[in-house]
């Protein structure tokens, strides 16, 4: 406490080693199966005309997203707490942006990119950082009030119909599943009753099945999931060949760039469905090794909160558990998707897929993370957070 | 430095009634712990235990086993002609599943060089869900190139063979052809298909989804090319035989036609044509009756061209002589009458078979037991199946001596109750000219003679040879049959055809079968001709004079020293009176 504040920085170790490792290597992962999944598309697409296309785009992609994360770690989290309201704010207006003709881009029947010229910023992104922030900021602030459900629950359920009633509107399914599942989570971590959680979890059942049945579109995907054998070169085609390259992995894969399904046979190979290339050139091992480089992202994030918890800082406590809770949540979703347990949804893997939005909105959020360790660690040596 | 104020407030901002339950982070964490334990068991699922399921499925979509095609062996005839050569082309085809949308312009010049109409290739390429459509086979290689150079995405080439035949109509009954496929449908090329294919190499690989190899899956076979097949054929004197034929068969207004030449010293088949015939090359309208190799399987009852046989029988025995003086007066035999068509009540030996008597040769034959004809008919291949290797060959229809009645001998020995194909009695006429033996058939060439069965003696042999020859000699029913400076033996026959169950009167089949040279027998040659309708049947009018250019024709093209030099000027058949066989 008597030190200088050069010393003091220096006394604390910056970073979670642990976890800084593993995404580094989920990174590295990344670059080398989005280069192996997308080589021979960008060859041979017009468009692209080189091989290294995308491994370029994605490595540019990645420098910028780590400099975000770099800013964003020295933000100190109670600046996202101050401003979580403002920043929640602007995700809604982006995500209204996205949804005006010129402004937001349609791709295979979604509109979900705004054209910001060099790049396509994802608003739905944007926004599951967002609910993090936000949901956690509401249930500190109304802390007391959780167990009621006027004013506990009902302002956020509000809130919440706004955003999905948006998201619904691009539409991007996926996004809002993994927004519910961050805001509900949060929600029922941060204590709300449970009664109704329980409510608004049938509530959240009901209304995914009906929107489910009530659109068209959706229900096809819904049912050729379930059986993509059933019509494998119309409805299932994607998910058979997913499931062919899952198949032809077994335990130890056909090795690295062997990938046959890569070769213009499964769509999207580099961006939803790496992870199909990921199995078929590396096998159940390597499905092993990525999910558990998740699991441990997900495990110290929780570790990470709970610190925060015994420090009583509940606002970088629920902030760092909501980061865990999106990365596993989307990554069950995407492997989920990938292995045909779960219908279609257009969500990325975390840290793997190919997308320029999604990379830099994970390593900010990690960026968040981290910074929630180091405040713990700057705590737990005596110094202010 | 003293911890300043704001950090105070930061703590008393999340302080209030805060609470994270352990319990309920448990939860959350167990909740996603759950899910991922799911992932791992429906990825041990997928790539474990349904791997073999899966595999499969990839490999219904990306394995290929490619065919490397042999080049089918070339046949040619005894000199090394080719007669049936295996060329090059290119197959056009697409796959409609991974192509582009095809711009009008680029389907019009699709069309102009495919020579096929746009509106069918679009249909062909309307299925997006087929990955493979043919668009145009076998067209030339430069015509391939000129569509590759379009560029069109999906569109690929591919090489086959097309079998091309340079002796066309003239050979193709024996040599036949093969399909699209390459697989022999006919003829020879059916026969000796295994030979002649090859055996074509495979190589499994694994193709993207544009089509192109990406790696081999196993060791590739390279293909085994075909053999060559060395016909017994002589391509220039085939050409003679199926010109003449034709001629003979046009000319006498006949509804079909066949011949066979002989090599008399080897069996060996120099020539083998029928009429109608067909463009092997471009079988666009190909009936049914035009493809009947009829030399071969079709059967007819000889008629006169039978008498030889009983004749070389009697001699043989030495019950009668050459110069033997019979009486040849119309007689009865059991139920019925045999009678000649120009009745004389005595001639020699000779004389039955220079003018074809029926009472004289049926008398010959009742010399025996119906038992030792039928031996003797077996003997020169009746009834037998010749062998020659010709897909359908008949061994035509020889009845078991046992239930023989006396007038059904009577007039098997003059060629009527008893059927052979025109191979069948090209072949039995081997005996004559061979010494007595008679000698296997075959399509392909013999290095050696063969053995042969010996059937008669030697002498027999000399003796027929000697009083065949005078049916193309003045007085004999063959004198059409004439060949300069040759001595020509032979026996003509004119058959009425059986017509359900009954001999027809206005059909008839005429024949010659006959060899030169007389005194040094080399060729064999049967001409048949199916119903003729331009006034004369008689084989010796309608069949004499194609056997005769045939054999002329035959004897210079294998340089045959002429065995009656002194012989320069040829009968002149329409001077002399016509000696006629009904039989």
């Amino acid at each position: 406490m008597i030190a200088s504040s050069r010393e003091r920085y220096q006394t604390v170790t910056v970073l979670d080693e642990a976890l800084m490792w593993a995404v580094a290597l989920l990174l590295s992962i990344s670059l080398v199966m989005v280069y192996s999944a997308s080589i021979a598309y960008a060859e041979a697409d017009a468009a692209t005309q080189s091989q290294s296309f995308y491994l370029v785009r994605h490595s540019i992609f990645m420098v910028v997203a780590l400099a975000a994360g770099f800013v964003a770690f020295q933000i100190p989290s109670s600046f996202w707490q101050k401003y979580a309201g403002k920043f929640f704010l602007l995700a809604l207006v982006l995500l209204v942006l996205v949804l005006i003709p010129g402004i937001g881009r349609v791709v295979n029947g979604s509109r979900r990119w705004i054209n910001l010229f060099v790049v396509n910023l994802q608003p739905s992104e944007v926004m599951k950082l967002a609910a993090i922030i936000y949901v956690s900021d509401y249930t500190v602030r109304k802390a007391h009030k959780l167990h009621s459900f006027w004013q506990g629950f009902v302002p956020m359920f509000g809130v919440m119909v706004v955003v999905a009633g948006l998201l619904l509107l691009e539409p991007d399914f996926g996004a809002l599943m993994v927004v519910m599942v961050i805001s509900m989570a949060i929600l029922f971590l941060a204590g709300i009753n449970i009664r109704i959680f329980a409510g608004m979890a049938v509530a959240a059942v009901l209304a995914v099945a009906s929107m489910i049945v009530l659109s068209p579109y959706r229900l096809k995907r819904v049912t050729g999931f379930m059986d993509p054998w059933d019509d494998p070169y119309g409805k299932g085609y994607q998910l058979s060949h997913s499931l062919i390259a899952f198949g032809r992995g077994e335990w130890f894969g056909v090795g690295l760039g062997a990938s046959v399904e890569k070769l213009f046979y499964l769509p999207e190979a580099h961006t939803d469905f790496i992870m199909a290339v990921i199995a078929e050139e590396f096998g159940f091992v390597g499905i092993c090794v990525v999910i558990g480089l998740y699991a441990w992202i997900v495990v110290r994030a929780f570790q990470i909160g709970m610190t925060a918890k015994k420090q009583e800082r509940y606002y970088p406590s629920l902030v760092a558990q909501g980061v865990g809770i999106w990365l596993g949540i989307q990554t069950f979703f995407n492997i989920g998707v990938n292995m045909g347990m779960l219908p279609t949804k257009g969500l990325t893997l975390p840290l793997m897929s190919f997308g320029g939005s999604a990379m830099l909105m994970n390593t900010i959020a990690l960026a968040v993370l981290l910074r929630v360790d180091y405040e713990n660690r700057r705590v737990i040596r005596g110094y202010k957070a | 430095m003293p911890p300043r104020a704001y950090s105070l407030h930061d703590r008393s901002v999340s302080k209030p009634a805060m609470r994270i339950a352990p319990g309920r982070v448990s939860v959350v964490l167990g909740g996603l712990g759950f899910l991922f334990l799911l992932l791992l068991l429906r990825a041990l699922y997928l790539q474990v235990a349904q791997q073999d399921f899966l595999q499969n499925q990839g490999d219904a979509r990306f394995r290929r086993s490619m065919t490397l095609e042999a080049t089918r062996g070339v046949i040619a005839d005894r000199n090394g002609e080719p007669l049936a050569i295996s060329t090059p082309v290119q197959t056009i085809w697409a796959s409609p599943a991974g192509m582009p949308e095809v711009s009008e312009t680029q389907l019009a010049q699709l069309a102009r060089l495919l020579e096929v109409p746009a509106a069918e290739i679009r249909s062909r390429l309307a299925d997006k869900k087929r990955e493979f459509v043919y668009l145009k086979r076998q067209i030339s290689p430069e015509q391939a190139n000129a569509v590759m150079e379009l560029g069109i995405p999906g569109v690929a080439k591919q090489q086959e063979f097309r079998r091309y035949y340079p002796a066309g109509e003239m050979l193709s009954h024996i040599v036949g052809f093969t399909g699209v496929d390459g697989k022999g449908q006919e003829g020879l090329e059916l026969a000796r298909d295994a030979m002649l294919s090859g055996k074509h190499g495979k190589r499994v690989v694994l193709r993207d989804r544009r089509g192109y190899i990406i790696d081999d899956l196993a060791a590739i076979e390279p293909p085994k090319d075909g053999q060559t097949m060395t016909l017994s054929i002589d391509r220039r004197i085939q050409y003679l035989a199926y010109r003449e034929l034709k001629n003979a068969v046009e000319v006498n207004k006949a509804k079909a036609g066949g011949i066979v030449v002989l090599d008399g010293k080897t069996g060996e088949i120099l020539a083998l044509a029928n009429y109608p015939s067909f463009n092997p090359n471009n079988r666009m309208r190909l009936d049914p009756e035009m493809r009947r190799n009829r030399a071969v399987i079709d059967m007819f009852e000889p008629g006169s061209t039978m008498k030889p046989f009983p004749v070389a029988m009697a001699i043989e025995s030495g019950k009668v002589k050459p110069g033997t003086v019979m009486d040849t007066n119309t007689y009865k035999v059991g139920s019925g009458t045999v009678r000649d068509t120009h009745p004389k009540p005595v001639m020699t030996v000779t004389e039955v078979i220079q003018k074809s008597s029926n009472v004289g040769t049926s008398k010959m034959a009742l010399m025996f037991p119906p038992e030792q004809m039928w031996t003797m008919y077996d003997a020169v291949g009746f009834g037998r199946n010749p062998r020659a290797g010709f897909p359908g060959e008949v061994g035509g229809r020889l009845r078991a001596w046992k239930n023989w009645r006396p007038f059904e001998q009577a007039t098997m020995s003059f060629g009527y109750g008893v059927s052979v194909s025109l191979l069948q009695l090209a072949r039995a006429y081997t005996v004559f000219t061979a010494d007595g033996h008679l000698l296997p058939v075959s399509f392909s060439r013999v290095p050696a003679p063969p053995a042969g069965q010996q059937v008669i003696t030697p002498d027999t042999a000399q003796k027929m040879r000697d009083m065949m020859t005078k049916v193309t000699e003045i007085g004999g029913t063959g004198v059409r049959a004439q060949v300069l400076g040759f001595n020509v033996g032979g026996k003509s026959g004119t058959a009425r055809k059986l017509v359900d169950g009954r001999y027809a009167a206005d059909k008839h089949i005429g024949l010659f079968v006959g060899f030169a040279p007389a005194t040094r027998p080399r060729l064999i040659v049967a001409v048949m001709v199916d119903e003729p309708k331009g006034g004369s049947y008689y084989g010796g009018t309608v069949a004499g004079p194609a056997f005769s250019a045939v054999m002329g024709g035959g004897l210079r093209v294998l340089g045959i020293e002429p065995d009656a030099p002194a012989n320069n000027t040829l009968i002149p058949v329409n001077q002399i009176p016509e000696i006629r066989e009904e039989t």
